[in-house]
């Protein structure tokens, strides 16, 4: 793909995969997320900001930022991954570059915790009002456990020791 | 944060129930149960057709309205989140008495397939006095038009009264409602 050897040429580009022909993901890192960005945007023609996502990679101690863009007139899109450090999760917010990534920075701080420097709206109540948790969608939260202790349990408890059991199999196989 | 207490812990002074026209009152509002356009989950899909013309409840008696004060039924279809549960809070009260909760799906009973979710909750009845419960992930049009069946047979007989057990047992129900509702945080209303 030409567009990955122009972007090795600029920058410090981690690792980069072609899934399909119109779809491609590149690693960065944190310092050349924003200088990439900008360039993808005003020279290669990716104007548009699909979503960001973030991914909680407990065993390496990370945090996966995906920025997902899409340039309308090739039709492609790319998404930019970077990696940050989970017990200091701090980024710089790019509401600069598109003003809609503020909502999805405030959705990111609620769910994950991620903290983007310059956000004007972050900390505000996007769903979880009076939230009194770690965020939820952190991976070593206990979903299960908190909605008993605050909702109630309901379903029989024979049920729930099953299912529980086999989501434990299931980390423990993920993990080999 | 702003301690200040919203949420109405005094009763409502005056109902307007009961009388010598119980039994023609009750009856005249079996036929004529006007609905909250509002709905709370993925249930709100199937009220659509069973109001418009496929399935017609309107030859019921039934309708949407759009304000709570001039609605007699809420329907709860299917999950409540923490978020939504505090404005179904506001809007059943504020609702003119008697008025009745209808809750659709399996979520509200025992929380459905959301049973372990961080948000949503897992039994609606410790919030809200449930009237009829129609299960099913979600009930079909006829199974929504048959529950409201059996609620008109229920007002017909003047067993509907779980209004009345909501203003008895009022300080049971704003215990359990303050257990997972930190800060109320709402503009006050009345009853």
């Amino acid at each position: 793909m030409e567009i990955l050897e122009r972007l090795r040429e600029r920058f410090e580009v981690l690792e980069e995969k072609v899934q399909r022909d119109d779809l491609i993901f590149v690693g960065t890192t944190g310092k050349n997320l924003i200088p990439m960005l900008v360039y993808l945007k005003e020279y290669e023609g990716f104007k548009t900001l699909v979503m960001i996502s973030c991914v909680d990679w407990i065993e390496e101690g990370k945090f996966q930022l995906s920025y997902n863009l899409w340039a309308p007139k090739q039709k492609k899109n790319i998404i930019v991954k970077v990696f940050i450090d989970r017990k200091q999760p701090n980024f710089t917010t790019i509401y600069r570059i598109w003003p809609q990534a503020e909502v999805y920075e405030r959705e990111i701080h609620e769910m994950f915790g991620v903290n983007f420097e310059g956000n004007p709206t972050q900390g505000e109540e996007l769903i979880l009002e009076d939230w009194d948790d770690i965020p939820p969608m952190r991976r070593d939260f206990d979903t299960l456990k908190y909605s008993m202790e605050k909702f109630g349990e309901r379903a029989p408890k024979s049920r729930i020791n099953i299912r529980r059991e086999i989501s434990e199999q299931y980390d423990e196989w993920r993990r080999k | 944060m702003d301690k200040k207490n919203y949420f109405l812990d005094e009763k409502p002074e005056k109902l307007t129930y009961g009388g010598v026209f119980r039994k023609i009152d009750d009856w005249a509002r079996a036929r004529s149960l006007w609905v909250v356009a509002y709905g709370t989950g993925c249930g709100s899909i199937e009220l659509r057709p069973t109001f418009t013309s496929r399935f017609d409840a309107e030859r019921l008696g039934m309708r949407m309205v759009g304000t709570p004060r001039q609605a007699d039924v809420l329907i709860i279809s299917g999950y409540l989140t923490v978020k939504t549960l505090k404005r179904v809070i506001r809007v059943y009260e504020q609702m003119q008495s008697p008025k009745y909760v209808v809750a659709l799906g399996a979520c509200p009973i025992n929380g459905g397939m959301y049973y372990d979710s961080y948000n949503a909750i897992n039994q609606l009845d410790l919030y809200l006095p449930v009237d009829v419960w129609i299960t099913g992930c979600m009930p079909r049009p006829e199974a929504i038009l048959a529950g409201f069946k059996r609620l008109q047979e229920l007002i017909d007989s003047g067993r509907a009264d779980g209004w009345k057990k909501y203003i008895e047992n009022l300080d049971w129900y704003r215990e359990n409602q303050r257990k997972i509702i930190k800060n109320w945080k709402m503009p006050n209303y009345n009853w």
